[in-house]
C-alpha cells in the first residue's frame, strides 16, 4: 500500500476517523500500533513477525540497559543489540550480495568457488525501522534516552506508519516524547497538512512517476543514445529521485501531522546546495544526521589528525552508499561522495583567505556541485558498473552512444521544474491559502486535487526508496 | 488576602467553552470535508463530461474516430479482438452478402488484445452514438478473462473501460460471488483469498487492481494528454491507415505464416484438442456480460449475433451450451471446418494468416446468410 494508491486514501480516512473520534490517549495509540502493523503486513504479513521481532529485542535491551549501571554490562547489551538488528539487515539485505561479491574475487584470484545465494526477499522498509530501533538502544545506553517502559510506546515508535517504508528515519529521542501527552484535534494543523501532502502527491504522482519513463527507457540502455540524450536521461533521474524521495516524505510528513505526530524534516532544497558538504545538509537530512551521530562521531569524526578525519568520512559514505544497497554501484556511489566531501574540504583548506577564490566558487560553486551530485546519480541509478560507465563517458566527455534520442524541449522541462523549485526555495509562492475561509479553501482543495490526477500517469510507479 | 483565598476555593469545573469549541471544531472539520469532497467528486465528474473520448494505443482512438465520422454508412459491425480485427474482411462479407441478395455494408472494430470487459465498454460507447443504419452487431465469444497481471496492464488501455458495469463483473468472478444481488461471496472462495490458497494466490492483488483501475477511470488519471491530443490533433493519417486498413474498414491483413517446428507444434495440440469433448460452457459473469451488450445492440434496433472464432482457445466450447443471449454461429469445431484449421491457413493457434482469413470471412457471411434467410437471425 503506497501514499498515492487510492487504497491508501480509504486506510487513512479510516485510521483518521477513528483515531480522533477516541478519547483515551492509550487506546488511540494502542489504535495507531495496530494500524500500523496492517500497513506493513499489506505488503507481506510474515515480515510483521520480523519487525515484532526487532522491537522486543530493542524493548528488552532498553530495560536490561536501565537496570544496570556496570559499563561491561551496558556495553555487553548494547553490542546485543546492535549485532541482532545489523544481523538481521545484513542477513536480509547484504547476504547475497557478500556471497556473489566473494565468489566473484575468489574467481578473479584464481580461487573459482562454487557458493549458492539464497533466494531471500527484501522486507520492505527493513533499513529504516532498523535504524529507528537502534536509534532507541544506542540513546538508552548514551542515557540521552530513558528506557521506556510501555512496549506498545516502543512498538509504535517503531512501526509507526507514515515513516515506516521510506522515512524519514525518526530517532527514539525525537518521536518518544511525543507519545506521552494526549494530542488534540484542534492543535492540528490540518491546512498545512493536507496542502503539505498534496505538494508531495504532485512531486511523486505527477512529476516522478512522470519522468520516469524516459529515465527507464535511457538507464535499460544507455549504450544506444545519443549524449544529448545520456544528460536528459541523468537530469531526469536526478530529479526524479528527489521528487520520488522528497514526495513520499511530505506524505509522511503530512500525514503523522494530521495525527497530532511530528517528523523530521528530511529535504531542504538539496539540489541550491553549494557544495557536497552543504548538500549532504540539504538531502536526506535524517540518514546524514544519523550516520553523523551514531557512525561518524563514535568512529572519532574530526577529532585527531586530518587523514583520521579522512578516514572517517571515507568509512561513512561508504556505509552510507551501503545501506541504500546491496550492490557495488551504491558503494561507489558512497565513494564519490566521500571523495567529494574530501576534495571540499581540502579546497576550504587550501583557498582560505584566497580571494579570488572566493569570487570564483561565487559563479562556480553551484554548478560544479550539481554536475558532481548528477554524477553519482549515475552510479546509483545504472543497473552495473559497466552500465554506469556506459553513461559516465556518455555524459562527461560526450563520447560513444548510439542514434536514438529524446527531444530536446525535454531539457526545457528540466529548466521549467528547475525554474518553479527555485521559486518555491524563494517562498515565492504565496501561502495566502491559509488565510481562506475553510469553506473555500476545503472546495479549491478538492476541485485542484481533481485537477491534479489529470496528471498522474495510468500505473503506479513503486517509491524508489522502498527498495532500500 | 481573604479575595485570594474566596477566589482558589470556588470549586473548578470543566470548561464548557472548550467543550463547545471542540464539538465546533468537529463538527466545521465534517462539513469543511464534506465540501472538499463534494469538490472533488463534481470536478472529476464534470471533466468526465467534457473531456474527448481518450486516445488509447492499439487504433482504439482511431476506429472510434472514423466510426463516429461514419457511423451512418455502416449497417454490420464485427467488434472483439484480433480474432475478429484480422480475420474478417468486411470487403469480401459485404460482397458475398451482396451477391446473395442480402447487401451489407460492415466495418471491422477488431483491436487487437481486447478482451470482454473492454469489448463490451467500447460496444456501449460505438452505440452510444447512435448509428441510425446499424442492424446486426457480430460480437466476438471470449469468456471473462480476470487472471491478467497487472504489471503488464500500465497504459490507459487497461483504465479506459474500467466503469463499474465491468469492475463488477470481473470482481464478482475473481470473489464468486454469483449472481446475488447482495455480493455474497462464496465462503471457500474467501478463506482461499485471504490465505492465498490454491487458485487464489493472486486474486487478492487482481481485487486491489481492478478496484483500482475503477477509481482511477472515473476519477480521470492519466486524462492530462487528452486534451493535449485533442487539440494538436495528433491523429495522422498514416496512423490512421495503419488501423483502418487499406479499405478503410477496419481490417488489417497479417500474412506471416508458421514455421515448421510451429507447425508441428500446432498440428500435436490440435489433435489434442480436437480429441476433447466439446463441453465448455461459459461463466455466469460472461453470460451477464453478453447479456448486457445483447439488451444494448437491440436498444438501437440492431440484432447481436456471436461469433465462435476458429481459435484452439475455443475449440472445447459446446455451442449449444454456452447461454449466450442471441444467434451464435460457431466456427470452433475442427471437424466441421476442416479448411480454417489447416496449418497452412494459420498465422498461429489463434489466427489465421491472409487467405485463411478471407477464406474464414466467405464461410461466416455464407452462414449469416443462410440464418437470415432462414429467420433465425432477429
Amino acid at each position: 500500500m503506497s501514499f498515492v494508491e487510492f487504497r491508501f486514501l480509504w486506510f487513512f480516512l479510516l485510521v483518521f476517523i477513528v483515531y480522533w473520534t477516541m478519547r483515551n490517549n492509550a487506546a488511540r495509540k494502542l489504535w495507531l500500533l495496530l494500524c500500523s502493523y496492517a500497513f506493513y503486513a499489506a505488503w507481506n504479513w510474515k515480515f510483521a513477525f520480523l519487525l515484532l521481532g526487532s522491537t522486543t529485542v530493542d524493548y528488552i535491551v532498553g530495560q536490561l540497559l536501565g537496570r544496570t549501571e556496570s559499563t561491561a554490562w551496558r556495553r555487553l547489551w548494547i553490542a546485543a543489540s546492535v549485532c541482532v538488528n545489523l544481523g538481521v539487515l545484513g542477513f536480509f539485505k547484504y547476504f547475497n550480495f557478500f556471497i556473489s561479491s566473494a565468489s566473484g574475487f575468489l574467481a578473479w584470484i584464481g580461487l573459482p568457488a562454487s557458493v549458492n545465494t539464497l533466494n531471500i526477499i527484501l522486507p520492505v522498509g527493513i533499513s529504516f525501522y532498523t535504524f529507528h530501533s537502534m536509534s532507541y538502544t544506542i540513546d538508552v545506553y548514551r542515557r540521552k534516552q530513558p528506557p521506556i517502559s510501555s512496549f506498545t510506546d516502543l512498538a509504535l515508535f517503531v512501526s509507526f506508519f507514515p515513516p515506516l517504508v521510506a522515512g524519514p528515519i525518526v530517532r527514539a529521542v525525537y518521536f518518544l516524547p511525543q507519545l506521552i501527552s494526549p494530542k488534540k484535534f484542534s492543535n492540528v494543523d490540518v491546512r498545512g497538512a493536507v496542502m503539505l501532502f498534496l505538494a508531495g502527491f504532485i512531486k511523486k504522482a505527477c512529476i516522478a512517476d512522470g519522468v520516469a519513463p524516459t529515465v527507464d527507457r535511457y538507464f535499460a540502455h544507455p549504450a544506444n543514445f545519443t549524449p544529448t540524450s545520456a544528460w536528459i536521461g541523468v537530469l531526469f533521474y536526478a530529479i526524479q529521485i528527489y521528487c520520488d524521495f522528497s514526495g513520499y516524505t511530505d506524505m509522511a510528513i503530512a500525514a503523522a501531522r494530521l495525527l497530532g505526530y511530528q517528523l523530521p524534516n528530511n529535504f531542504q532544497f538539496p539540489y541550491f546546495a553549494r557544495n557536497v558538504s552543504d548538500f549532504w545538509r540539504r538531502w536526506h537530512i535524517s540518514l546524514s544526521s544519523w550516520l553523523r551521530d551514531y557512525l561518524y562521531i563514535p568512529l572519532g569524526g574530526n577529532r585527531g589528525s586530518r587523514g583520521f578525519a579522512y578516514r572517517n568520512v571515507m568509512i561513512t559514505m561508504l556505509l552510507g552508499g551501503l545501506w541504500h544497497g546491496a550492490a557495488w554501484t551504491f558503494v561507489v556511489w558512497g565513494a564519490l561522495h566521500g571523495t567529494a566531501l574530501l576534495i571540499h574540504r581540502e579546497w576550504i583548506r587550501l583557498t582560505e583567505g584566497l580571494k579570488w577564490a572566493g569570487h570564483a566558487m561565487r559563479w562556480l560553486a553551484w554548478p560544479i556541485t550539481i554536475y558532481a551530485v548528477c554524477v553519482a546519480w549515475i552510479f546509483f541509478r545504472a543497473h552495473d558498473l559497466n552500465t554506469a560507465g556506459t553513461i559516465l563517458k556518455q555524459f562527461t566527455l560526450f563520447h560513444g552512444g548510439g542514434d536514438q534520442h529524446f527531444h530536446r524541449w525535454l531539457l526545457l522541462l528540466v529548466g521549467a521544474l528547475a525554474l518553479i523549485h527555485w521559486l518555491n526555495s524563494r517562498r515565492w509562492f504565496a501561502e495566502s491559502w491559509r488565510h481562506w475561509p475553510a469553506p473555500i479553501f476545503a472546495a479549491a482543495y478538492g476541485c485542484t486535487f481533481a485537477v491534479v490526477l489529470l496528471f498522474v500517469p495510468p500505473h503506479y510507479t513503486p517509491f524508489i526508496y522502498f527498495q532500500f | 488576602m481573604p479575595g485570594r483565598e474566596l477566589v482558589s476555593k470556588v470549586p473548578v469545573e470543566p470548561p464548557p467553552p472548550h467543550e463547545a469549541t471542540g464539538r465546533k471544531t468537529l463538527i466545521r472539520a465534517v462539513a469543511n470535508s464534506v465540501i472538499g469532497l463534494t469538490a472533488f467528486l463534481v470536478t472529476c465528474i464534470g471533466l468526465r463530461a467534457i473531456l474527448p473520448f481518450p486516445e488509447i494505443d492499439g487504433g482504439v482512438s482511431q476506429k472510434f474516430r472514423f466510426f463516429a465520422a461514419h457511423k451512418d454508412e455502416f449497417d454490420t459491425l464485427f467488434i472483439g479482438s484480433s480474432r475478429i480485427y484480422f480475420q474478417i474482411s468486411p470487403a469480401i462479407f459485404d460482397r458475398v452478402t451482396g451477391e446473395s441478395g442480402l447487401p451489407t455494408h460492415s466495418f471491422n472494430f477488431g483491436i487487437g488484445g481486447m478482451y470482454l470487459p473492454e469489448t463490451a465498454y467500447l460496444l456501449e460507447q460505438i452505440l452510444n452514438l447512435k448509428p441510425r443504419n446499424l442492424r446486426r452487431v457480430f460480437i466476438e465469444y471470449d469468456e471473462l478473462q480476470t487472471k491478467w497481471s497487472p504489471e503488464n496492464q500500465t497504459s490507459r488501455r487497461a483504465l479506459y473501460w474500467a466503469d463499474w458495469k465491468r469492475v463488477s463483473l470481473l470482481l464478482r468472478k475473481l470473489t464468486d460471488t454469483g449472481a446475488a444481488p447482495f455480493w455474497l461471496p462464496n465462503p471457500t472462495t474467501l478463506r482461499d483469498i485471504v490465505l492465498h490458497h490454491k487458485d487464489e494466490k493472486s486474486t487478492r492483488r487482481l481485487l486491489t487492481f481492478y478496484a483500482g483501475q475503477f477509481e482511477k477511470n472515473y476519477t480521470n488519471v492519466a486524462r492530462a494528454t487528452d486534451v493535449a491530443d485533442y487539440f494538436l490533433s495528433r491523429d495522422t493519417k498514416e496512423r490512421s491507415a495503419s488501423y483502418l486498413g487499406a479499405a478503410s474498414d477496419g481490417y488489417v491483413t497479417r500474412p506471416n505464416r508458421m514455421s515448421p517446428g510451429q507447425v508441428a507444434a500446432y498440428e500435436r495440440s490440435l489433435a489434442t484438442a480436437t480429441a476433447q469433448a466439446r463441453t465448455r460452457p461459459l461463466s455466469p459473469y460472461a453470460v451477464e456480460a453478453y447479456r448486457q451488450c445483447a439488451q444494448e445492440v437491440r436498444n438501437v434496433g440492431a440484432v447481436p449475433i456471436f461469433l465462435i472464432t476458429p481459435s484452439m482457445t475455443q475449440i472445447d466450447v459446446a455451442a449449444e451450451t454456452t447461454g449466450l443471449p442471441g444467434v451464435v454461429m460457431a466456427f470452433n469445431d475442427p471437424r466441421a471446418y476442416p479448411n480454417l484449421f489447416r496449418a497452412g491457413v494459420r498465422r498461429d493457434g489463434q489466427h489465421l494468416t491472409k487467405s485463411g482469413a478471407e477464406e474464414f470471412t466467405r464461410i461466416a457471411a455464407a452462414n449469416f446468410v443462410e440464418l437470415a434467410r432462414a429467420g433465425d437471425i432477429r
